[in-house]
C-alpha cells in the first residue's frame, strides 16, 4: 500500500485535489439552492410551494449517476458542451441540494411559528422575517443532518469517475488497471476519502456542540 | 484528541487485518479439479461489446463470438453435457474477478500483454484484432497521427490496453478513460472527444449499429486476444489451448467466425484468424 | 374617519363561522377593550385588524386601507399598527437591543444612530434598559413582554394591538406590564385590547366590547358596561370573572 503512494502519489494528488474542488463547489451551490428551494416550500404562495416540491422529488428519487450521466451525454449533444468534471458536479449540486432543501425545510418549519408571525406584525415583509429570524434559527436545527450531507456529498463526488472527471476513484481506477494491484490501489483510495471526511465529521460534532 | 488517536488506532488495525487477510487467502486448489467437478466453468464474458459479448435486451441472454467460442470449449472440455456459465465482466473488473475466484477464465477481448503474463496466464490467440480508431463521418480525423495534437481527446474504456496504447501513440491527445463501450461511445456521440479508440472488432460491432460513424486509419497497433485463467491453473489452460486446436481443424472455428465477422463490411476474417 | 372600521365582516375557518356580521369602529386615541370567553372570537378579530387573519367578507378598513381587498399591501398597515402578542414572540437569535432596532432599520431605514436612541429611551420608559445586550430567554415574563411593546411602539405605530398580553405571565409580573399599558394609553395613543383584566379595563377603556360565538353582543361606554351590562350573557361573564 505504501508503494502506492510512492509510485502513484502524483496521480493521486490530482485526485485528492479534484475531489476536493467538486466538494467545495457542489458544497456551496447546494447549499444555496437547496435552501432557495426549502424557502420555496414554506412560501405563501401554492404555485411556487410545488415548484419546490417537484424539484425535491425528481433530483432526490432519481440516481446521482444517471443525473451526472445526463449532463455529461445528454447536455453536451443537444445543449452546450461539458467536461466530465463540470457534468460530475453539476450533477452531485442538483443532487445533493434537494437532500439539503428538505433537511433546512424541516429546520424552518422547527421554529417556532410565533418567530415568523411576530416579524409580520413588526412590519417585516416575508423575506426580511425569513432571513433575519427564522433561518439564522432553523440553521441551529440542521446543523447536524447537514453535517451529514455534506459527509454524503464528500463520498458521492465518487460519481466523477463514471464521468471521467479525474477524481480519486478515477484516478484509483487508472491505477488499478495499470499496476493490477487493486487491493492497495482501493485501499489507499479509501484512505485519501477518509483524510477529508474524517476532520468534517469531528468539525460538526464540535460546531454541534458549540451550538447546542 | 486522544478519542481521535483511538479513532484512528482501530482504522489502521482495521487495515492491517485487511491487507494481511487478503495476503494469506492466495488460493491453491485446482480450477480445473472444481470444474470437473461442478461440469461446469464459469467464464468471464463483457455483455456490452457487440459481436464479442453482448446483452440481448429482450431474452437477457449474452450473444457474441467469444460467448460462442467459451461454449464450444466447454463441450470439447467437459463433453456434450458440458456446462458454460457466464459473468458479466468489463475490462475494469476481470482480472480481479479472476483474481479472487468468482470467475475459472475469461474470454472477454482480452489482449495478452507481457504486464498482463506476470499475473494471469494466457492460451494460444483466438482473435487477432488491431487497435484503431472510431470517428464521426467526416471527421478531419483519418489516422492515429491526426490525433496527435493539443487540444484532440480520445475516448478509451478503463482497463483496456488501448489506453495505455493510445497514450504512447499520441501522447499530445488527451485521453478519457470511461466505464465501458457503450459509454465511451455515448461520451463520443455528445462530443465529449474526437476519437473512440479500442480494437477493430469492437469497432467494426459499433459502425455496423450506428451508420453516422466509421473506423479509420487501419490498424496501428498487434492485440492478440487469448483466453486467461488464473496464474498455476496449467492443466486447465492446458485443456483449452487442446479444445481451440481441435475447433480450428474441425472447422468449428472458422464457422463460428464466418458467422459473427462475414458480413461485416471492411472487415479481414483471414487477418482476425491468424495465430 | 375612524382608525379602525368594520363593515360587515364575516370569517370562517373551514365550516366554522369565527366571526359573524362584525361592525366596530375605533376612532383616533380610543382604548377599546374586548372580553368575552375563550372561544368567542376576541384573538380572531383582533388579528385580522393588521392582517394576520384574512377576512372573507365585508370590508375592514385601517387607515384607509381596506384588508378585504387583495392589493392592499399589508407591510403597509402593519408599519403603522404595532401587535403584542400572548407570548411575546420576541427574536430569539437577537439581543433585546437588536429586537427593538430590527424593524425600523430594514423597514423605515432610520438611521443606526436615531434608532439607537429611540431604543434605547423606549427600553428606559418601559424599565429594562438593564437589558439591552440580553438574549430572550435570558429575560423574565414580564420584562419579555415589555421589550416586546417597546418594539412595537419603536416603530411609531398609528395603533396598538394587544392580544392577551398578560394571561401567560406569573401574577406578580402582570402589573409592571399593565403600568407600561396604561401610561402609553394616557399618552394618547389608539389601542384595542384582548384581555381578562377587568381592572384596567375600567381604569383605562373608553369602551368594552363583549363577544360571544364570534358575535359582537355589547358595544358600550366602559363605565355604563360595568356599571350595568345590558346583554344576560354579558352579565353572567362578569359575575364570574369578577368573583375570581
Amino acid at each position: 500500500m505504501i508503494s502506492v503512494f510512492q509510485q502513484h502519489g502524483q496521480e493521486l494528488l490530482t485526485g485528492l485535489e479534484n475531489t476536493i474542488l467538486c466538494s467545495v463547489i457542489a458544497l456551496f451551490f447546494s447549499l444555496i439552492i437547496g435552501s432557495t428551494v426549502a424557502i420555496f416550500e414554506v412560501l405563501p404562495s401554492k404555485f411556487l410551494r410545488i415548484i419546490g416540491k417537484i424539484y425535491i422529488e425528481v433530483f432526490r428519487n432519481i440516481p446521482l449517476l444517471v443525473i451526472g450521466m445526463f449532463f455529461y451525454v445528454v447536455v453536451p449533444q443537444y445543449v452546450f458542451p461539458m467536461d466530465g468534471f463540470t457534468a460530475g458536479t453539476i450533477g452531485l449540486t442538483l443532487y445533493t441540494s434537494s437532500f439539503i432543501a428538505e433537511t433546512v425545510r424541516a429546520g424552518i418549519q422547527a421554529v417556532d411559528g410565533g418567530q415568523m408571525e411576530g416579524a409580520r406584525a413588526n412590519g417585516l415583509s416575508f423575506m426580511q422575517a425569513m432571513w433575519h429570524i427564522v433561518l439564522p434559527q432553523a440553521f441551529k436545527y440542521v446543523i447536524p443532518p447537514l453535517g451529514n450531507q455534506f459527509i454524503n456529498l464528500v463520498k458521492n463526488s465518487s460519481v466523477l469517475a463514471f464521468v471521467a472527471g479525474f477524481d480519486l476513484m478515477y484516478q484509483g481506477d487508472m491505477i488499478a488497471s495499470a499496476t493490477f494491484d487493486t487491493f492497495n490501489t482501493y485501499i489507499a483510495v479509501g484512505i485519501l476519502y477518509l483524510i477529508i471526511t474524517l476532520p468534517l465529521s469531528y468539525y460538526m460534532r464540535y460546531l454541534e456542540k458549540k451550538l447546542a | 484528541m486522544k478519542r481521535l488517536r483511538k479513532m484512528l488506532l482501530v482504522a489502521g488495525i482495521f487495515i492491517l487485518g485487511g491487507l494481511l487477510g487478503a495476503c494469506s487467502s492466495s488460493k491453491t486448489q485446482s480450477t480445473w479439479n472444481e470444474d470437473k467437478a461442478n461440469n461446469t466453468i464459469t467464464w468471464g464474458v463483457k455483455a456490452d461489446t457487440r459481436l464479442f459479448g453482448l446483452m440481448d435486451v429482450g431474452t437477457g441472454q449474452i450473444k457474441g463470438f467469444d460467448i460462442d467460442v467459451a461454449k464450444a470449449v466447454t463441450k470439447k472440455i467437459l463433453g456434450a453435457k458440458g456446462k458454460a456459465k457466464f459473468v458479466q465482466v468489463t475490462s475494469k473488473t476481470r482480472i480481479p474477478l479472476l483474481k479472487n475466484g468468482n470467475i475459472n477464465a475469461i474470454i472477454a477481448t482480452m489482449t495478452i500483454t507481457p504486464d498482463r503474463e506476470k499475473i494471469v496466464d494466457f492460451s494460444k490467440v483466438y482473435f487477432a484484432a488491431g487497435q484503431s480508431l472510431l470517428v464521426k463521418k467526416g471527421s478531419s480525423i483519418k489516422n492515429v497521427k491526426d490525433l496527435n495534437k493539443a487540444g484532440t481527446t480520445v475516448l478509451a474504456v478503463k482497463g483496456s490496453t488501448s489506453a495505455v496504447n493510445i497514450k504512447k501513440s499520441a501522447p499530445n491527445a488527451k485521453v478519457l478513460e470511461l466505464e465501458d463501450y457503450a459509454q465511451a461511445f455515448t461520451a463520443l456521440k455528445s462530443g465529449q472527444g474526437q476519437a473512440l479508440t479500442t480494437d477493430n472488432g469492437i469497432l467494426f460491432g459499433i459502425a455496423s449499429e450506428n451508420p453516422g460513424y466509421h473506423v479509420v486509419g487501419g490498424t496501428f497497433t498487434n492485440e492478440p486476444y487469448g483466453i486467461a485463467v488464473d496464474q498455476g491453473q496449467t492443466e486447465l489452460k492446458n485443456k483449452i489451448n487442446k479444445a481451440l486446436s481441435e475447433m480450428r481443424k474441425d472447422g468449428t472455428y472458422q464457422k463460428l467466425l464466418q458467422k459473427w465477422f462475414g458480413n461485416v463490411a471492411g472487415f479481414n476474417l483471414k487477418e482476425a484468424s491468424q495465430q | 374617519m375612524p382608525v379602525i372600521e368594520f363593515k360587515k365582516v364575516e370569517k370562517y375557518y373551514g365550516k366554522f363561522h369565527a366571526l359573524k356580521n362584525i361592525n366596530l369602529q375605533v376612532e383616533k386615541g380610543e382604548v377599546v377593550v374586548v372580553i368575552g370567553p375563550s372561544g368567542s372570537g376576541k384573538s380572531t378579530l383582533i388579528r385580522t385588524i393588521n392582517g394576520l387573519e384574512e377576512i372573507e367578507e365585508g370590508q375592514l378598513l385601517v387607515n384607509g386601507y381596506d384588508l378585504a381587498d387583495k392589493k392592499t399591501d399589508l407591510n403597509q398597515i402593519r408599519k403603522d399598527v404595532g401587535m403584542v402578542f400572548q407570548h411575546f414572540n420576541l427574536y430569539d437569535n437577537k439581543t433585546v437591543l437588536e429586537n427593538i432596532m430590527l424593524a425600523p432599520k430594514l423597514v423605515l431605514k432610520r438611521n443606526e444612530a436615531e434608532n439607537k436612541e429611540t431604543a434605547l429611551k423606549l427600553l428606559e420608559s418601559v424599565g429594562v434598559s438593564d437589558k439591552t445586550a440580553s438574549y430572550p430567554k435570558q429575560l423574565s415574563g414580564g420584562q419579555k413582554q415589555r421589550v416586546a411593546i417597546a418594539r412595537s411602539l419603536a416603530m411609531k405605530p398609528k395603533a396598538l394591538l394587544f392580544d392577551e398580553p398578560t394571561s401567560a405571565l406569573d401574577p406578580e409580573m402582570i402589573d409592571d406590564v399593565l403600568n407600561v399599558m396604561k401610561a402609553i394609553a394616557k399618552e394618547g395613543m389608539t389601542m384595542v385590547v384582548v384581555t381578562h383584566e377587568m381592572g384596567f379595563a375600567r381604569e383605562v377603556a373608553d369602551r368594552v366590547v363583549f363577544m360571544d360565538n364570534g358575535e359582537i353582543l355589547e358595544n358600550a361606554q366602559a363605565d355604563e358596561f360595568f356599571e350595568a351590562p345590558k346583554e344576560e350573557r354579558a352579565k353572567q361573564f362578569l359575575s364570574k370573572i369578577i368573583k375570581h
